[in-house]
C-alpha cells in the first residue's frame, strides 16, 4: 500500500482528489459561508468591515457552545431538546447568585463571587447532563421524550427561580466573560502560539509518520497547508485588532472547539460514540459500552450548557423567565446545516461550527440589509432544507 | 445465433457488448449474454466479477446511457430511466434480492401489494388485496398465509413473499440475486421446486449465486463471469461443480478445503451443560444444556439446523444472549461467566457474528476504523488515540489477511463481502483472541475468497487459536472440523469425530432421529 514511487507526481494528485472528495462537504460549506459574506459585503460593503466581523463572532459564540455538543448527541443517534432551556436555567441561576445570595453571604468580593457564580453554574449544567444522561442511557427512555420532558421542566425552574421578574447580572467582574476584549498585544501573543503549535505539529507528524515507515506528502504541501491556516489566524487578529480585539467569549468558543473536536477525533470516547451512531449493534459486540457512552456525552452536553449559560448571563447582563428560548433548533440546525447527519454515525465539530456561523451571518446580514424579521425567518428556514438538500446529492454521487 | 429480430428466437433479453465502468474499475466488459424465454439461466462469478452491476443494470439502478452497450428485450431496446425505480418492474423484469426488502410488521398481503394497493375510493380495499394475495400464492404453489405477519415467518417463507411480491406484476423475467445465502437446506430444495412452477408458467429465471451445486438439477444454462466479461455460456449437463469453480478462478481448484496441518492440544475451554434463556423473552429457554470441549488449535464444527440454537449457544459464550441460568464454562481451566462482549474479549474470546452488516461492521466507517474499534485500548491511553500506531498495526493484519481496498480510509461499505469479512475477521484477531467463534464465517462470500478464509483458519488453528466454526452448509463442517458438536432444539446432540462424521449421521443426530448418548458413533468426550 506505500510501496511504489514514493511521492509520485500521479500518487500526490490522486491522493489529493481522495482527501478532496472525502472533504468535499467541508468544503462545499466553507464555500457557502464565503458566498454569503461576498453577496453581502457586495449589498453593503461595511459588512465585512472589522466592527462587524467582530460582533459576528460573538453574536454565533452561545449558539456555537450548544452546536459543539449537539454534534455528539446527534452522532450517537440522540437528540436533546432541552439544551436552550438548560443553558437559559443556568444563566438565571448565576444571576440569581451574583444578585441576591452573594450581595448577602459575600459582599464586597466581586472575583471570589463571580467564579463561585460560574463554577457553579457549570456543575448546574452538568449535574443535569448526568440526570437526563442517565435515564437516556440505562433507563433507556428516547432522548428526544427525555429532553422534551427536560426542556418543559427547566422551564418551570427557570420561573422558580426568576419569580417571573428579571435579575440583574451586571457585575463588571461577571461582565468580563462575554463582554470584554483582549489587549492587541495579547492577541498577537495567541497568534504566535498558534501559529508555532500548527508547525510544530506538522513537523513532529512527519517525524512520527517517518518513523513507522509512511508515505509522506510532499513537504510543500504539508507546508502550503500549515501556511494557509496560519494565514488564517493572523488574518483573523488582524482583522479583530482593527476595532477591539479578541473577545474573551471568541476565544473561550475557540479552546472549547480546539477541545471537542480533539476528544472526537482522537479519544476512545468520541470514536465510540461515532461507531455507536454508525451502528450500535456492531459496536455493543465489539466491546464498547454503549450505556456509559451515551451518559458521558450528555454529561459533557450538560457542561457545554453551563458555559453557554454562564456566556449568557454575562452577555446579556441579566436573567430573564425567556432565556435561551429556542436556542436548541438553532444548536440543531446548526449541526444539520454543517453536515452532522440526522441518523447518526456522521458529523464534524468544525462543520456545526461554520454552520453556526452561516445563520448568524445570515441573520445580521439580512438585518443590516433591513429585511423584515418574517423574511428573515423564511430565509432562515429555506437555508436549512437547501443545505441538507445539497448535502443529500452528495451522498447521491458519492 | 446472429439473428437480429431476436424474439423469433426464443431470446427474450439480449445483453449485447455491454460495458459499466466505475472511476478507475471497469465493472464490465462487453458482456453479451442471451438469455432464452423460459429458462433458467444461472450466472455465477466470484466477487467483483460484475454479477451485481449486471442486475443493476437490468433493475434500472444504472440507467439508460449510463452504460455503453445495448439491451434488448422483448425485441426492443431496454432504456429504464434515471430514477425511475418502478419501471423496470413495470416492464416486466422482477428483482429478488439477497437481502430481503419487506417490512416485518406487515402482513404477506400487505408487503406484497406495498405501493400499489387496489383503492376502493379514498381507501384500500383490504378484501380484493387479500384475495389477490391468494390468488398470486396460488398460482405460483406458494404455501404461505396471505394474512400471515411477515416478522413471525422463517426465512424460507419471507423468501417466498419476497417472490411474491416479485410476481405480483406478472413479471416475465424474474431475477433472483442470491436468494439462498440465507437458507437451510430443505429451504434450497423448497425454493427449487417453486422455480419449476415458475419455468412452466413461461416466467423466465435468471439465477445468480454463490452456491454452484444448487445450479445443477435446476437451470439450463449457465454463463460464467470474470473480472467483468463473460469466460463461458454452457448448458448446464456439460458443467459440473469443478468446471464451474475452473471458469471462475481461472484455474484449476483441485480442493475445496485446504489440508491444514493441524495438531490439537491442550482442552482449553470446557462448556458443562449451560443453558441460557430469551433475554427478549423471560422463562423461555433457548440454550438447553450444551457440553462441549475445545482443545487449542482445533477447529470445532457447530452444526444444527436453523433454529436449533447454534448462533444463541456461542452468543451465550460470547456474553451477550440470555443469562446463563445453569452449567459453567472454563476457560483454561478458571471459570469464566462473560456478562458482555467485553469481558469476554478481556477473558480471550472473540466472536466473528453471523450477519456481518448488522453485528460485524459499522459499514459507513473506514476499514480502519472498524479493524480498529474493539482494540483501541492498545492504543490509547485516557486522553488520546496514537493514529499512527493504530495504523500501523491495522496495516500489519490488513495485508497478512490481504484486504482487496484502495487504502484502509474507504468505508466498509464499499467493499466486496469476502473482504469485509476479513475486516471482521481482522479485528478479531487484533485483540489476540485465545478461542474465536465464527458464526457461518462464509456466509454469501465467493469461492475464491471462501478458500482464503478457509486457509487462514487453518493458520489460526496452526498458531494454537482454538477456533469454533459454526456452519450451515455440512460440507464445510465436514471439510473443515477436526470434531464437530451437533445441536438439536438447543441442546448438544452429539459430538463426532472427524474421522466418522458424515452427512448421514450429523442430520440423524441434528433432526433428533439419533441420539448421541446411545448411537455408538458419537463420541461423548475427547479421549
Amino acid at each position: 500500500m506505500n510501496t511504489d514511487s514514493k511521492g509520485s507526481i500521479k500518487n500526490v494528485i490522486s491522493s489529493l482528489a481522495r482527501q478532496f472528495r472525502a472533504n468535499m462537504q467541508t468544503y462545499a460549506i466553507t464555500l457557502a459561508l464565503i458566498g454569503i459574506w461576498a453577496f453581502f459585503t457586495l449589498m453593503r460593503p461595511n459588512y465585512i468591515a472589522p466592527r462587524n466581523f467582530s460582533n459576528l463572532f460573538r453574536q454565533m459564540a452561545i449558539t456555537s457552545f450548544l452546536a459543539a455538543g449537539m454534534v455528539l448527541v446527534i452522532v450517537t443517534g440522540n437528540i436533546d431538546l432541552s439544551v436552550g432551556k438548560l443553558a437559559g436555567f443556568v444563566s438565571v441561576v448565576v444571576a440569581k447568585l451574583q444578585d441576591d445570595v452573594w450581595t448577602q453571604i459575600l459582599p464586597d468580593q466581586p472575583i471570589l463571587t463571580t467564579t463561585i457564580s460560574v463554577l457553579a453554574g457549570l456543575a448546574t449544567g452538568a449535574l443535569i447532563g448526568v440526570l437526563q444522561g442517565y435515564i437516556i442511557a440505562y433507563w433507556r427512555i428516547p432522548s428526544f421524550i427525555v429532553t422534551l420532558a427536560a426542556m418543559w421542566m427547566l422551564d418551570g425552574a427557570i420561573l422558580l427561580v426568576t419569580e417571573g421578574k428579571t435579575i440583574a447580572a451586571d457585575q463588571p467582574a461577571l461582565a468580563v466573560i462575554a463582554q470584554a476584549y483582549l489587549p492587541d498585544y495579547v492577541g498577537w501573543i495567541i497568534a504566535a502560539l498558534v501559529v508555532a503549535l500548527l508547525f510544530f505539529r506538522m513537523f513532529s507528524g512527519r517525524r512520527k509518520k517517518r518513523r513507522y515507515g509512511f508515505d509522506l506528502a510532499p513537504v510543500y504541501l504539508d507546508l502550503l497547508k500549515t501556511v494557509l491556516f496560519a494565514g488564517l489566524v493572523v488574518g483573523y487578529i488582524l482583522m479583530v485588532n482593527e476595532y477591539n480585539g479578541i473577545q474573551v467569549l471568541v476565544l473561550l468558543l475557540a479552546i472549547a472547539v480546539v477541545v471537542m473536536t480533539y476528544v472526537s477525533n482522537n479519544t476512545r470516547f468520541g470514536r465510540y460514540a461515532y461507531a455507536i451512531g454508525g451502528n450500535r449493534e456492531a459496536a455493543r459486540l465489539s466491546g464498547v459500552n454503549t450505556g456509559k457512552n451515551i451518559f458521558g456525552v450528555f454529561v459533557l452536553m450538560g457542561f457545554l450548557c453551563g458555559v453557554a449559560g454562564v456566556a449568557m448571563a454575562s452577555y446579556v447582563g441579566y436573567g430573564t423567565i425567556a432565556a435561551g428560548a429556542g436556542y436548541e433548533l438553532d444548536a440543531i440546525a446548526s449541526c444539520i446545516v454543517g453536515g452532522t447527519s440526522t441518523l447518526g454515525g456522521v458529523g464534524t465539530i468544525f462543520g456545526a461550527i461554520t454552520g453556526s456561523l452561516i445563520i448568524t451571518s445570515l441573520g445580521t446580514g439580512l438585518q443590516i440589509l433591513n429585511v423584515q424579521a418574517a423574511w428573515q425567518k423564511l430565509v432562515k428556514g429555506i437555508v436549512l432544507i437547501l443545505a441538507v438538500l445539497v448535502d443529500v446529492s452528495f451522498k447521491k454521487r458519492r | 445465433m446472429n439473428d437480429e429480430t431476436a424474439v423469433g428466437n426464443g431470446i427474450i433479453l439480449d445483453i449485447q457488448k455491454v460495458t459499466k465502468e466505475f472511476p478507475g474499475v471497469t465493472a464490465l466488459k462487453d458482456v453479451s449474454i442471451q438469455i432464452r424465454r423460459g429458462e433458467i439461466h444461472g450466472i455465477c462469478g466470484e466477487n467483483g466479477a460484475g454479477k451485481s452491476t449486471l442486475v443493476k443494470i437490468l433493475a434500472g439502478v444504472y440507467p439508460w446511457g449510463d452504460y455503453e452497450g445495448t439491451v434488448i428485450y422483448e425485441g426492443q431496446e431496454l432504456k429504464l430511466e434515471r430514477s425511475a425505480i418502478r419501471q423496470a418492474t413495470e416492464e416486466g423484469i422482477a428483482i429478488v434480492y439477497q437481502e430481503l426488502t419487506l417490512v416485518p410488521s406487515m402482513t404477506v398481503g400487505e408487503n406484497i401489494f406495498l405501493g400499489k394497493e387496489p383503492v376502493e375510493g379514498p381507501g384500500i380495499n383490504w378484501d380484493k388485496l387479500y384475495a389477490d394475495t391468494q390468488q398470486v400464492l396460488k398460482k405460483y404453489n406458494l404455501d404461505i398465509q396471505s394474512q400471515a405477519v411477515v416478522g413471525s415467518l422463517g426465512v424460507g417463507k419471507m423468501q417466498m413473499t419476497e417472490i411474491a411480491k416479485a410476481l405480483s406484476e406478472d413479471a416475465k423475467v424474474l431475477i433472483l440475486d442470491e436468494p439462498t445465502s440465507a437458507l437451510a437446506d430443505d429451504e434450497i430444495e423448497g425454493l427449487k421446486e417453486i422455480l419449476r412452477t415458475l419455468k412452466s408458467h413461461g416466467v423466465t429465471c435468471i439465477y445468480i449465486t454463490h452456491k454452484l451445486e444448487e445450479f445443477f438439477g435446476i437451470t439450463d444454462t449457465i454463463t460464467v463471469l470474470r473480472d467483468g466479461k463473460v469466460v463461458t455460456t454452457q448448458p448446464s449437463e456439460d458443467l459440473s461443480v469443478e468446471k464451474l469453480v475452473g471458469y471462475m478462478v481461472g484455474r484449476e481448484m483441485t480442493e475445496r478445503f485446504p489440508k491444514g496441518n493441524r495438531k490439537p492440544g491442550e482442552v482449553i475451554l470446557e462448556v458443562e451443560g449451560i443453558r441460557a434463556q430469551d433475554p427478549e423473552e423471560a422463562g423461555r429457554e433457548v440454550v438447553k444444556g450444551v457440553s462441549f470441549n475445545l482443545r487449542q488449535g482445533e477447529i470445532l464444527g457447530i452444526a444444527g439446523l436453523m433454529g436449533s440454537g447454534r448462533t444463541e449457544l456461542v452468543m451465550t459464550i460470547f456474553g451477550e444472549y440470555g443469562k446463563i441460568t445453569e452449567g459453567t464454562m472454563r476457560l483454561e481451566g478458571r471459570e469464566v461467566r462473560p456478562k458482555s462482549s467485553r469481558e469476554a474479549m478481556l477473558d480471550g474470546i472473540s466472536l466473528v457474528p453471523e450477519d456481518r452488516k448488522r453485528h460485524g461492521l459499522v459499514l459507513m466507517q473506514s476499514v480502519l476504523k472498524n479493524i480498529s474499534l474493539p482494540n483501541l485500548d492498545q492504543f490509547a491511553s485516557w486522553f488520546r488515540i496514537d493514529n499512527l500506531a493504530e495504523l500501523n498495526a491495522s496495516l500489519k493484519f490488513a495485508k497478512s489477511l490481504d484486504i482487496r481496498a484502495p487504502s484502509l480510509h474507504v468505508p466498509c461499505d464499499s467493499l466486496s463481502g469476502g473482504n469485509q469479512q476479513k475486516v471482521v475477521i481482522s479485528k478479531w484477531l487484533m485483540s489476540k483472541p485465545k478461542v474465536l467463534i465464527m458464526d457461518d464465517p462464509t456466509r454469501g462470500i465467493d469461492v475464491g475468497t471462501k478458500y482464503e478464509i478457509y486457509k487462514l483458519m487453518n493458520d489460526l488453528a496452526e498458531q494454537g487459536i482454538a477456533i469454533i466454526m459454526i456452519s450451515s452448509e455440512l460440507e464445510e463442517v465436514l471439510g473443515m472440523s477436526d470434531r464437530v458438536v451437533v445441536m438439536h432444539e438447543g441442546a448438544s446432540a452429539g459430538t463426532l469425530d472427524i474421522a466418522d462424521a458424515n452427512e448421514e449421521k450429523i442430520m440423524a443426530l441434528a433432526t433428533g432421529v439419533a441420539n448421541g448418548n446411545d448411537s455408538g458413533n458419537a463420541v461423548g468426550s475427547i479421549a
